[in-house]
């Protein structure tokens, strides 16, 4: 994932941001000084379900 | 009589974030553990370096403007990170080494240090880590 620079404490705001391995990522996201560059949504999030315009059968009344 | 002089003015990054403007007194101590090998028949202590166990004490203004020391720190503390200190500002080099702390924990932070008046400091110390010294540009 790429990142922009927030802040001008860790470089030139609006240029993308390389991190070293050894930065703790989580401390920069949290305190604002950088961003990610594209949001891509979360994996495990499915997408949205279509709903069927059909009824399902009530099942209160299929057990009578 | 010195023969350079030293204007304290280092620059100081806390986890690549450059904290300089708010920071007025650094002290990296270089240190290791001191083991005790005196025996039998020696006449005067002996002693052997052990563990590393460096540490890095930060003085620094306090704010809690964005960016600025608190949003600095308080996403830091009880965790590890990497600190360098180094004496001025420029590329690294022979003379103007980057004392690097890596993987240092900074145990305490002092949220509230107000004195009626004055304006609000704090002091903190990063302590363990790996130490290196890069002089490379």
């Amino acid at each position: 994932m790429k990142y922009r620079i927030v802040s001008p404490r860790v470089g030139t705001p609006g240029e993308i941001y390389e991190p070293e391995i050894w930065v703790n990522l989580g401390a920069l996201l949290d305190g604002g000084f950088i961003e990610p560059v594209d949001k891509k949504p979360a994996p495990d999030k499915p997408a949205k379900a279509k709903v069927s315009k059909k009824a399902a059968p009530d099942a209160t009344s299929a057990q009578e | 009589m010195p023969t350079s002089t030293y204007l304290s003015n280092p620059v100081v990054t806390v986890n690549s974030i450059d904290l300089s403007d708010q920071c007025t007194a650094a002290t990296f101590t270089q240190r290791y553990d001191q083991l005790e090998s005196t025996a039998f028949g020696d006449t005067a202590r002996k002693y052997v370096a052990g563990l590393g166990n460096h540490e890095i004490t930060l003085s620094f203004y306090m704010s809690y403007a964005t960016s600025e020391t608190f949003a600095t720190l308080e996403n830091i503390v009880g965790g590890t990170v990497t600190v360098i200190v180094k004496p001025a500002v420029g590329a690294d080099s022979a003379t103007n080494p980057g004392f690097t702390l890596t993987g240092t924990l900074l145990p305490e932070l002092p949220v509230i240090n107000a004195t009626m008046g004055e304006l609000s400091t704090i002091d903190v110390t990063f302590v363990g880590g790996v130490y290196s010294k890069d002089v490379t540009p």
